[in-house]
């Protein structure tokens, strides 16, 4: 049976592990606290602000953590061209992640599924709470777009992505749990797979967002989620609420 | 000296990492002469079937390959596109030819309930069917890393391993000097490191 998956999200700042919290920077750790053999998949995310930021440093660090990484590893960041997933792809990504540059042009999703397969694109959706629902933020959750999540994921899968990354803005760093109704939200209007970040303080945060038809990952970028054992630990608990997970 | 065919497409480096990972060297070579100096080739590949066939051929390496394969029967383990460009035609975006170097045809992947997605990503139990080199002292069922939206439909004879997914897929293949797994061994921890290191030592 396929199992739910927990990916570990690392936000890398000018090439230096970073968490983040509202969006906004808050302490700094380093990647050896990934608890690499209990975690199924690894997103690395650039978050150097900036109107072109310098990514050598970035690309250092993917290659680095790449070359003695046997899990699978999605890498995003300021990609807006082809040419930029090749980079990504050569440092040892398997998958890209993309936000900003699908919202600016959505056909990039196509060009990079028509190059590497729609399984290597990950459309990543940062969504903030309106009075009538939900909008899609660009850069790094700042900008409004006019896009409504569910209908912007549906587009992007028409185009090619091959899974989708759902946010809540205003669960980043909080602890307080994933945006349930959100993913669902957005879970039920396409029919990829579905990954969920922003917001997760506990196992139990995991196990609701799994109870949502269409997740297959729930992702954290808690800190208190990279000690050594913290996923194994996080996986007996999924397994004895009769979660489906790899041990 | 283990050859991994670089056409362009693919977590190459990944790939690499892992062989050096076992101990052993690798190269990442589009050259023919170099291939051909090696012990093992890896076709690895994440990508489009079309885009795999046609960067192989616009570098000349097809007949090349061929020669490596069918004549001088070099072992060679396609991983993921690689392991199914092996087969004989795609329908991935379009109609396209494969290596031909196993029967069978890559088709869309249906699971038959809206409940299953696709691609179909994760880990999933690989359950062995027949003996294969490369699953020697591997459990039985063993969890492994996938991520496809197509699968290949083969000879039950040269499947050497399945995993489920609505239906039964095609997960590993063995014909004589020919392997090929559609799941990641190079992404999939200890038993994938396993798979690869069985392909370098007893293939």
């Amino acid at each position: 049976m396929l199992r739910k998956r927990i990916i570990t999200v690392l936000t890398l700042n000018d090439g230096t592990l970073f968490r983040t919290k509202l969006f906004k920077p808050d302490y700094r750790y380093t990647l050896n606290f990934v608890d690499a053999w209990s975690v199924d998949e690894i997103a690395i995310l650039d978050v150097t602000r900036g109107d072109h930021p310098d990514r050598d440093k970035f690309f250092k660090a993917v290659s680095e953590f790449a070359r003695t990484c046997f899990v699978p590893i999605s890498v995003g960041g300021g990609i807006r061209k082809l040419e930029d997933v090749a980079r990504y792809m050569d440092a040892g990504a398997d998958k890209v992640v993309i936000n900003t540059g699908a919202v600016e042009n959505p056909h990039l999703i196509e060009d990079i599924a028509g190059a590497y397969g729609q399984q290597c694109v990950v459309l990543s959706i940062d969504a903030a709470k309106t009075d009538d629902g939900y909008e899609v933020m660009s850069h790094f959750g700042a900008k409004p777009t006019g896009h409504d999540p569910a209908t912007w994921a549906k587009y992007g899968e028409a185009l090619g992505a091959g899974e989708i990354m759902i946010t809540a803005v205003e669960r980043d760093g909080a602890l307080q749990g994933y945006d349930l109704g959100l993913c669902a939200e957005v879970a039920k209007a396409v029919s990829v797979p579905v990954q969920v970040l922003g917001g997760c303080g506990n196992w139990q945060h995991m196990t609701q967002a799994f109870e949502v038809p269409g997740v297959s990952a729930a992702c954290t970028q808690n800190i208190y989620h990279f000690t050594e054992q913290s996923i194994a630990s996080a996986k007996k608990f999924l397994a004895g609420k009769g979660v489906a997970v790899r041990a | 000296m283990i050859g991994i065919i670089d056409y362009g497409l693919g977590n190459l480096r990944s790939v690499l990492g892992a062989v050096e990972k076992l101990g052993q060297s690798g190269v990442i070579s589009a050259n023919p002469g170099e291939l051909s100096g090696c012990e093992k080739l890896i076709l690895p590949g994440v990508g489009a079937f079309g885009d795999g066939m046609g960067n192989l051929a616009a570098r000349g390496m097809i007949e090349p390959l061929n020669k490596l394969v069918r004549l001088d029967r070099k072992p060679i383990l396609g991983i993921c596109l690689g392991f199914q460009l092996l087969a004989e035609t795609s329908e991935e975006f379009g109609a396209h030819e494969g290596l031909g170097w196993i029967p069978g045809h890559v088709k869309r992947i249906r699971p038959g309930t809206d409940a299953l997605r696709v691609p179909h990503v994760g880990w999933n139990d690989f359950e062995k069917a027949g003996d294969c080199i490369l699953f020697d002292d591997i459990p039985d069922p063993a969890l492994f890393y996938f991520v496809h939206s197509y699968h290949l439909e083969t000879d039950p004879g040269i499947t050497v391993g399945t995993c489920t997914y609505g239906r039964p897929l095609c997960a590993a293949v063995q014909s004589g000097n020919v392997f090929g797994t559609q799941f990641h061994p190079e992404k999939s921890q200890q038993y994938g490191l396993k798979v690869l290191q069985n392909f370098l030592e007893r293939a």
